[in-house]
């Protein structure tokens, strides 16, 4: 078996040189190699070492110079960073562009919904800032009026000096509402806090505020205009001749400063709710 | 051996020099070195052959450098460039092939 492998092997390795130059050779080929009986692999060899400079050797070498470089400029350019679009035929950069065009809306798109998103957010958190801040700031003239906040501004000081122990409830009374009309906005009277719901009664030879009973001299924390308030209480007629007529010295003292400090606890109404909302 | 000089210095001061290619020509330089290949192939076969003429080579040279470029021009012209482009490189690729086969046949003598 191998020999008979072997031989078709052998036969074939002896046919192709023989059939090469049959097949290649051509009639002038053939009778130049036997002109000068030399081989293509001497020729190559001749022509290679000694370097001779002949006419054909130099035109050949200027050709090869330019293939070369050609070759080179040609590797380089498509070696470059940018030559994936640089060897692009037109069609291929046409839909490249378009592509690139679809993208660049797409991405355009998200990005104003994302920022129309988050105008509206800066809008909403905005408002509500501002809500927070104006519920803060109501919270604070509504604490000054229900007394759970201290106040501080011009106003008056009145004391009401009661050596006899004439003065009663009812006086002191008029003369709240006297500054009341007069545009008090803040009144505290021997640390308590006058607000809406304020009551007085007599007890005795003194009177209570709210339950907590006071003694004379009774002082007046007013904040308000002075020169509305201190008018008001000194009329004919008014709170200042009447408590002197009941023999009580009033003195009234105007004051840049003055502060309300006395507080009432927050109170949930029991009964009343806000009919708003 | 002066020619495989030319070959050598010309790669070299391609590569050292990399100026940038012309607009106008960038389409038809990668065919006419693949046409100016296939001349070069012909003539070392040619030249193993015996039957080398320098005269012969250079008009070779040039006419297959010329030729392929005027291809490529008319088929972008024609709207068929990348057809033809590639029709060319085939032809001259198997040329390249059966030359190349022909200088191991002389070479190697198998």
């Amino acid at each position: 078996m191998s020999n008979h492998d072997e031989t078709p092997e052998n036969r074939l390795r002896k046919e192709l040189p023989e059939e090469v130059p049959a097949d290649t050779a051509e009639p002038v080929e053939a009778s130049a190699e036997q002109r000068t009986e030399l081989t293509g692999r001497q020729r190559l060899v001749q022509g290679l070492w000694p370097p001779r400079v002949s006419r054909a050797q130099l035109i050949v070498a200027l050709l090869l110079f330019g293939l070369g470089f050609g070759l080179a400029v040609q590797v380089a350019s498509n070696s470059d960073g940018d030559s994936a679009l640089r060897g692009a035929r037109q069609e291929d950069l046409v839909r490249i562009l378009d592509e690139l065009d679809d993208r660049t809306q797409r991405l355009e798109d998200e990005k104003q919904g994302l920022e129309k998103q988050r105008d509206e957010l800066e809008n909403s958190s905005n408002q509500a800032e501002e809500a927070r801040r104006q519920t803060v700031e109501k919270e604070r003239q509504l604490g000054i009026l229900a007394g759970t906040v201290a106040a501080q501004g011009p106003g008056i000081t009145m004391t009401i000096d009661d050596t006899k122990g004439t003065v009663e409830a009812d006086m002191l009374l008029d003369a709240i509402q006297e500054l009341r009309a007069a545009g008090a906005e803040a009144i505290q009277v021997n640390g308590v806090r006058v607000v809406a719901g304020t009551y007085l009664t007599d007890s005795g030879n003194s009177v209570s505020v709210d339950g907590n009973k006071i003694n004379a001299p009774y002082r007046f924390k007013v904040i308000g205009k002075p020169q509305d308030l201190e008018p008001a209480l000194n009329i004919p007629g008014g709170v200042v001749q009447t408590l002197e007529k009941e023999q009580a010295t009033v003195t009234i003292e105007r004051s840049d400063k003055i502060v309300v400090d006395a507080l009432r606890a927050v109170k949930r109404p029991d009964y009343a709710r806000s009919s708003s909302q | 051996m002066i020619a495989v000089l030319g070959l050598v210095v010309g790669v070299v001061a391609g590569l050292l020099v990399r100026p940038e290619v012309p607009a106008v020509v960038e389409p038809y330089l990668p065919i006419a070195v693949v046409a100016a290949l296939d001349a070069v192939f012909g003539g070392l076969r040619a030249m193993l052959d015996g039957i080398f003429d320098d005269k012969v080579f250079v008009v070779s040279f040039l006419s297959n450098v010329v030729v392929a470029a005027l291809i490529v021009f008319l088929g972008d012209k024609l709207g068929v460039g990348a057809q033809l482009s590639t029709g060319v490189v085939v032809v001259l690729g198997i040329r390249i092939f059966s030359n190349a086969a022909a200088i191991r046949r002389h070479v190697f003598r198998a």
